[in-house]
């Protein structure tokens, strides 16, 4: 999958998160996580990102995240939703979900 | 009954914004009608919550004291930033009243400049005012005297061609921006070649392409407003002080210049602010100092976008040679202006003053 | 046997909801991924519930999916991620004949096969919310190997017979009401009574769950988590209801040690169906 345009997916309310995903700068794959529990889950939260984005086969985009506090199997969701709206293919390939 | 939240055209929808009006006076707010659209939240037919959007900026938020507790903003804040993304706008600007911060934080916001007291504007982007100085940062350039200044440059004329010559001369390099919005008569992609063919030969420029930070609906909404509205001071403060706090550091600036405004009030006003946030108030950033540079005039009268404008809608081509340098005058010469009265000629014509800024 | 008197409804689309509704126990949780998201987030909460289908703590709890309409541009990627995901049972919405059943079943044998799903193991619940659901409701519940259950949707029920919900018992649901148990009766599978949409009013829902409950539904829908403890109760077998349901189940087991054909209780035979009833009536006991 590749990430051709903007997109969101996701929500501003307690235990969900708002993902931005932009089309990476220079080749790379940046992701900014701000989380209300970001001492505790940060590092986590990174984790699944990136196995979210790996398992995707998105090596460059730009990621933002405003985390509520969501359980990881959201943060996967949402990851998920963003980077199909991002992308150009409509299809999911339900093989490459975590 | 649960809240339900939808979508109103501002224009389309009288008795909708009725609601919203008296929502937002109850708050002390006034409608600003330069919002296309608000998300309205109803709670049994009671219009209970309002958020605009204008362009990039969301504005005129308010949710009535009853049904204050985080679900219902929150709601409120997601399918605002929902309508956005619709628009394709992603990067998000927002003017709160500071004792408000906390709550658009919780909307994703995050502070980029105060006037104290006042408003502080907010971006949707823990980073990218960073992210954007840090590109900026790569184009820094050594010396003492480190100059900037804005064009709007609509088009680029001979007066243009002799402030940034002036400007140039006084500082060891000088970094010229164009505004970026598409808000005039001649696109921002055809201004800025115009600036970069009219600057070519100058060696110690270095031409940046405009931001949502320097001179945009965002920063300065006033700026690009259609009527002769007087223009609200807080709004040149922000776009200031984000010049002074981010952008003149990134660069290493140490003078601003801008041209003399003989004519008009409210351009000879955003002068006078440039002297006070850029120099005047205490800041943890540095001073810059402004320089103000007399215009260039022919025949007794400053050189006039505008009136270049006005003469090439009229396709008096031989009167803009004296006007404009070369590059500009192929380029007028090659283009077909707008019919007069067209919508195209006058949605895009800007009030009749004089909008650059430099 | 499967108790099935709660299901409590949840937008698929919420989760703050997706992440803590389990821990109010009802016996079927629903997924919803039809009425309760909008168009334009559809996308966002197929893959939510995917994922939320997914955590352990829904292992345990029945979990049903209600999916947009096979002839909208999301059903069948709706039933893609329920099947995938592991959902026990896909609602199908607005059923109004037998062979809508058919076409979501084939669909259902592809992605257990494609995903390594045994065939056969998602199982399926119609909604009937049409006057053509209701008068198909016998064939539609018949319809299936799968279909374990039947649901009356009342409100879009009401606006396609030109009517709406009124107090007390309700004429203009009783025919509904009444065909969709006999359909259930008829096919051996369960039935679930509308949502009472009122949650301020527990009065209200309480003189509905009895009807319901006298009418002989196994459950009915819910729409907020208060619900479920109400309807537990009043499901519950009153103390006279306990007492005697022991009896007979002490006499089957009796009988059935004695190597004897028939039970008998009091002098009269007890048929199978009351023996089962009675091991129902222990087990909603023992629920409560």
């Amino acid at each position: 999958m590749n990430v051709i345009k903007e997109a969101i997916a996701g929500t501003l309310e307690s235990s969900d998160l708002l993902v931005k995903v932009a089309p990476g700068r220079d080749a790379t794959r940046e992701i900014v996580i701000r989380s209300a529990v970001m001492q505790q889950f940060g590092k986590q939260i990174r984790r699944i990102v990136e196995e979210t984005l790996d398992a995707l086969s998105i090596t460059t985009a730009s990621i933002t995240i405003e985390d509520k506090g969501a359980l990881d199997c959201v943060i996967r969701a949402r990851v998920q939703a963003a980077v199909l709206r991002a992308s150009e293919t409509k299809e999911l390939d339900w093989r490459s979900l975590t | 009954m649960n809240p339900t939240f939808y979508t109103v055209q501002a224009k389309d929808a009288p008795a909708e914004m009725a609601d919203v009006r008296n929502l937002l006076a109850t708050y002390d707010l006034e409608l600003d009608d330069q919002i296309e659209a608000f998300v309205v939240c109803r709670r049994e037919g009671r219009l209970v919550a309002c958020a605009g959007l204008d362009h990039a900026t969301i504005k005129c938020v308010a949710v009535a004291q009853d049904v204050r507790g985080e679900s219902l903003s929150l709601k409120l804040g997601t399918e605002v930033v929902n309508l956005a993304a619709a628009k394709g706008r992603f990067h998000l600007f927002l003017y709160s009243a500071p004792r408000n911060m906390p709550f658009f934080r919780g909307w994703g916001f995050y502070p980029l400049v105060e006037v104290p007291q006042q408003v502080v504007l907010m971006e949707n982007s823990p980073t990218a005012i960073e992210t954007y100085c840090d590109r900026l940062r790569e184009q820094r350039r050594p010396g003492n005297a480190i100059g900037g200044i804005v064009l709007n440059a609509n088009p680029f004329t001979l007066g243009h061609r002799y402030l940034v010559e002036q400007a140039a001369r006084a500082c060891d390099w000088l970094h010229v921006f164009v505004v970026k919005e598409d808000a005039s008569l001649f696109s921002y992609e055809d201004r800025f070649a115009l600036v970069a063919a009219g600057v070519k030969d100058i060696d110690n420029v270095v031409l940046h392409p405009g931001s949502d930070y320097i001179i945009s609906r965002a920063t300065f909404p006033a700026y690009f407003l259609k009527d002769q509205a007087i223009v609200d001071r807080s709004w040149t403060a922000i776009d200031l002080l984000l010049f002074r706090e981010y952008i003149a550091p990134a660069l290493g600036i140490t003078h601003r210049f801008v041209g003399t405004e003989p004519f008009d009030a409210v351009t000879r006003a955003y002068n006078a602010d440039m002297q006070r946030w850029l120099h005047g108030v205490a800041s943890a950033a540095p001073s810059i100092t402004v320089v103000e540079i007399e215009r260039l005039s022919i025949d007794g009268a400053p050189i006039s976008a505008s009136r270049v404008r006005s003469l090439w809608t009229q396709h008096e081509l031989a009167s803009i040679k004296a006007l404009v340098p070369a590059t500009t005058w192929q380029f007028l010469a090659n283009r077909d202006p707008p019919v007069t009265g067209s919508p195209e000629h006058r949605s895009l014509e800007p009030t009749s003053r004089e909008v650059e800024h430099s | 046997m499967k108790l099935r008197r709660s299901m409590l409804f949840v937008p698929g689309d919420n989760a703050a909801m997706l992440s803590t509704v389990f821990v109010h126990r009802p016996d079927s949780i629903m997924f919803d991924l039809e009425d309760a998201v909008s168009p334009s987030q559809k996308d966002s909460a197929r893959l939510l519930v995917y994922q939320a289908l997914r955590h352990p703590a829904y292992r345990d709890i029945e979990i049903v999916v209600r999916i947009n309409a096979l002839e909208t541009e999301f059903g069948l990627k709706d039933l893609e991620a329920a099947v995938r995901g592991g959902a026990h049972i896909v609602r199908l919405p607005k059923t109004e004949n037998p062979e809508e059943i058919g076409k979501l079943e084939t669909h259902i044998a592809r992605i257990e096969k494609d995903c390594g799903r045994a065939v056969g193991d998602t199982k399926v619940m119609a909604a009937i919310e049409s006057a053509s659901g209701v008068v198909n409701a016998v064939a539609i519940a018949k319809s299936s190997s799968r279909m374990v259950a039947i649901a009356l949707a009342g409100f879009d029920y009401l606006v396609d017979m030109h009517t709406h919900r009124s107090d007390g018992w309700e004429p203009e649901l009783f025919y509904a009401r009444a065909a969709v148990l006999h359909a259930a009766r008829a096919a051996h599978i369960d039935a679930f009574d509308v949502v009472y949409g009122n949650i301020n009013d527990d009065e209200g829902f309480l003189r509905e769950v009895m009807i319901a409950k006298r009418l002989g539904f196994n459950g009915k829908s819910l729409i907020h988590p208060k619900q479920i403890d109400l309807l537990h109760k009043a499901y519950a077998p009153t103390e006279e209801e306990l007492s005697h349901a022991k009896r007979v189940v002490a006499a089957a087991e009796e009988a059935h040690r004695k190597g004897l054909g028939v039970a008998s209780l009091d002098g009269k035979m007890v048929d199978p169906p009351v023996i089962e009833e009675a091991e129902m009536t222990l087990q909603l006991a023992e629920a409560s």
